[in-house]
């Protein structure tokens, strides 16, 4: 029937267009061209922070165009990105994360072994520049009161073997489930299980920690809320967690058609300590800045804008 | 596709416990919306003036996206299952207020004259004749609800409340296909299956009388 | 009230960015609902002729309207990558129910009287389609684009879990901050307002284009 087929000519018509709408860049919304270089930042505010600084850098001192492509969840979602073309600077990478979750190799303890371990195979298999460290490291903290810590005098991880079972643990969304420093990892290196565990985002660990809605808590140490809320961080005493020093990851391909990226991203290498990203990282989740406001800020006080 | 028959192997409890607890807080929050929207709905229809600004209220705050009213909570509740089961209560209420006032304000003035007429007090007109009159648009209401709740229930797992939700954002974040597809597919299925169950009951609870009559949505 | 302070300040340090993201979310959303309008209107159109399709077509709309959005955002991320694309497609695909149901019900609701009219003064079908027809479902498709474009606003803001901006961002932003209720608010109060102002200015339209429905007789040329 004449009806039939132009119904499904319709369908075919539709789909067509949505393989097609699915390339194009559409007016006012910048982000697929083929011109602007794409900084991906993890779903973390340093990332942000960190992304923006690259992409003020890129914008103020080359005529180079950039979009800011938030929101990536894990190392393994930018690598994913990069993979596909959808991010060509990945701006914190971790490289504990990295060698364990993307280059699939055991876990490395040393920090100056791990760096040169995915510096070397990013560029081998993946045509990938892994930069040296901006200066930071951001690992997993177990994360209580003070006060919970006196009470029990809790230091250690291990000391909490005993009471293990009656601890609320809040975490992000990913680590019950990742491979070689999650959860399943965790449980074998210091031998004991949570009582509950509760996924959720990142950053409302901090309040619930202090609030008391969780009793323990798994934060990101660079985090500038720990030391704002007087918070204890236990110490990894059976060394479980690797090394995750962060440094931005570039496609080679991306440094050759673009050469003034090297020289712009050098000037953030080796410069911001750990103390620093706290602070930067506190003027957004306690201070109310934007991640772009704040890298603004700290580039203009430290003239990086030539 | 073979990873995705392991993943279930493996993680087939965990899905149905997810799963569990998703419908767990959707219908705890439809439960409750009905039991206050319900009785609201009939105390609007008795109000003379007020009802029109109240029900225009209720639809511009229906027009807020739900991402803002979910996360508008957490500062007050926290995080866990109460906070995502109370948002979730707020937005289930409206469409049933909504369903419920324009039923009983639909049915025929005729009617409650008779029920007068018959000697009826307030009471016995509303659980005799309006209520039962009025009943397949409440259901529909309670229908769209429902389907719509299940949705919104996967971002709860954003602020600790679990559900199938937990697998979506774990997918995301650790790009893994296999949790978004073990999240999204079952959740689409559940959302389904309430919607197509919901409107059999609906079908089953219009009097004979009156089905012709298109539903207010 | 602290809360209102800390609204203030976040909107003085940061609004070329919260312009910036309203505007991106904003056309992230028209552009959902325009393209849906494209389809769907005239396959509402041929629907509403040929009746025996309707029952698949709705059909499928429907499913595709149960989905959870996030759940739809998801599984396009994973066929098209991240970004604003991802959501603009999600958006069209729950666009389609509103609208077609609408300019299905428009056009199937118009008085014979109409359609004998425009018949009887030689007009061909195309001609009765456009002057007869269309003008007098105009409304009714309005209300359609008008539902279309208020739940488009809310899945927008979802949209930033597949990388896509706008204003989701900042309300989720307000999730993993510390003074977060401000933050929220900065990005949802924006969001409820461009849904609210939204829906009052379609709905204008669909008043104004809204033929005079009188209790008379139609005044026939």
């Amino acid at each position: 029937m004449k009806s039939k087929i132009t119904a499904k000519l319709w369908v075919l018509g539709i789909f067509i267009f949505l393989m097609l709408l699915s390339g194009c860049s559409l007016p006012g919304l910048s982000s697929s061209s083929e011109d602007t270089i794409k900084i991906g930042a993890q779903s973390m505010t340093e990332s942000e922070i960190i992304a923006n600084m690259i992409s003020q850098l890129l914008e103020r001192n080359t005529n180079y165009n950039t979009t800011v492509i938030k929101n990536l969840g894990s190392n393994f979602v930018q690598q994913k990105a990069m993979e596909n073309g959808d991010v060509d600077i990945a701006a914190t990478r971790y490289t504990g994360t990295d060698l364990t979750s993307v280059l699939g190799q055991k876990v490395e303890k040393n920090p100056e072994t791990a760096l040169k371990i995915v510096q070397e195979q990013f560029h081998k298999q993946y045509g990938y520049k892994f930069f040296d460290s901006y200066g930071f490291e951001n690992t997993y903290a177990f994360t209580v009161t003070k006060k919970l810590a006196k009470e029990n005098h809790y230091e250690k991880i291990s000391d909490l073997k005993n009471d293990a079972n009656n601890l609320n643990l809040g975490v992000d969304n990913a680590w019950l489930k990742r491979e070689g420093d999650g959860y399943e990892g965790f449980v074998k290196a210091y031998r004991f299980e949570f009582g509950n565990t509760y996924p959720m985002q990142i950053g409302l660990v901090y309040d619930a920690v202090k609030n008391g809605k969780m009793d323990i808590v798994l934060a990101y140490s660079s985090d500038g809320r720990i030391k704002a809320y007087d918070l204890q961080l236990l110490e990894d005493d059976k060394n479980y967690f690797p090394p995750y020093d962060c440094a931005p990851v570039v496609n080679e391909k991306i440094l050759k058609k673009y050469p003034e990226i090297e020289a712009q991203l050098k000037k953030l290498i080796g410069t911001i300590t750990t103390e620093k990203m706290q602070e930067l990282n506190y003027e957004v989740d306690g201070n109310l800045k934007e991640p772009s406001v704040v890298a603004k800020e700290f580039l203009q006080e430290n003239h990086y804008f030539d | 596709m073979t990873t995705l028959i392991e993943f279930l192997q493996i993680n087939w409890l965990e899905t149905l416990y997810k799963a569990w607890e998703h419908l767990y807080i959707s219908l705890i929050a439809v439960l409750l919306g009905i039991s206050v929207a319900i009785p609201l709905g009939i105390v609007l229809t008795r109000m003379k003036k007020g009802a029109g600004f109240v029900i225009g209220f209720v639809n511009i705050v229906q027009t807020f996206p739900s991402l803002a009213v979910l996360a508008f909570f957490i500062p007050f509740l926290g995080v866990g299952k109460l906070p995502a089961i109370v948002a979730l209560f707020f937005y289930s209420v409206l469409p049933i207020l909504r369903n419920t006032y324009t039923g009983i304000k639909g049915v025929n003035p005729n009617l409650l004259e008779s029920g007068k007429g018959l000697g009826m007090t307030n009471w016995e007109r509303i659980f005799l004749v309006e209520l039962p009159l009025s009943l397949p648009v409440i259901m529909a209401g309670i229908r769209t609800s429902s389907v719509y709740l299940i949705g919104w229930a996967t971002l709860a797992s954003f602020i600790g409340g679990g559900g199938l939700g937990d697998y979506i954002f774990i997918g995301l974040n650790l790009y893994q296909p296999a949790y978004i597809i073990f999240g999204a597919v079952p959740v689409t299925l559940m959302a389904v299956l309430i919607d197509y169950l919901f409107a059999k009951i609906e079908q089953k609870v219009t009097p004979k009388g009156i089905k012709g009559i298109k539903e207010t949505v | 009230m602290e809360v209102l302070q800390q609204l203030g300040t976040y909107y003085s340090q940061n609004s070329t960015y919260v312009l910036h993201e309203f505007y991106r979310h904003f056309l992230m959303s028209i552009y959902g609902v325009l393209f849906a309008g494209i389809i769907a209107i005239p396959l509402g159109i041929l629907i509403a002729k040929y009746r025996k399709l309707s029952s698949w077509i709705f059909s499928i709309t429907n499913v595709i309207q149960t989905i959870p959005a996030l759940a739809m955002l998801a599984i396009l991320m994973l066929v098209m990558g991240l970004g604003t694309n991802t959501v603009i497609v999600s958006l069209f695909l729950y666009s389609l129910l509103p609208v077609l149901r609408n300019t299905y019900v428009g056009i199937i609701s118009i008085e014979h009287a109409y359609l004998e009219s425009g018949k009887a003064m030689g007009m061909t079908k195309s001609q009765v389609l456009w002057m007869v027809e269309l003008p007098l479902a105009l409304s009714v498709i309005m209300a359609g684009l008008r539902t279309a474009l208020v739940i488009a606003i809310g899945i927008t803001a979802v949209g930033t879990f597949v990388g896509a901006g706008g204003l989701g961002d900042i309300i989720v932003r307000g999730t993993n901050a510390t003074n977060g209720t401000a933050i929220i608010l900065a990005g949802a109060i924006p969001t409820a307002l461009m849904a609210v102002i939204a829906d009052l200015a379609l709905g204008f339209f669909e008043k104004l284009l809204s033929p005079v429905k009188s209790k008379n007789m139609p005044q026939l040329p």
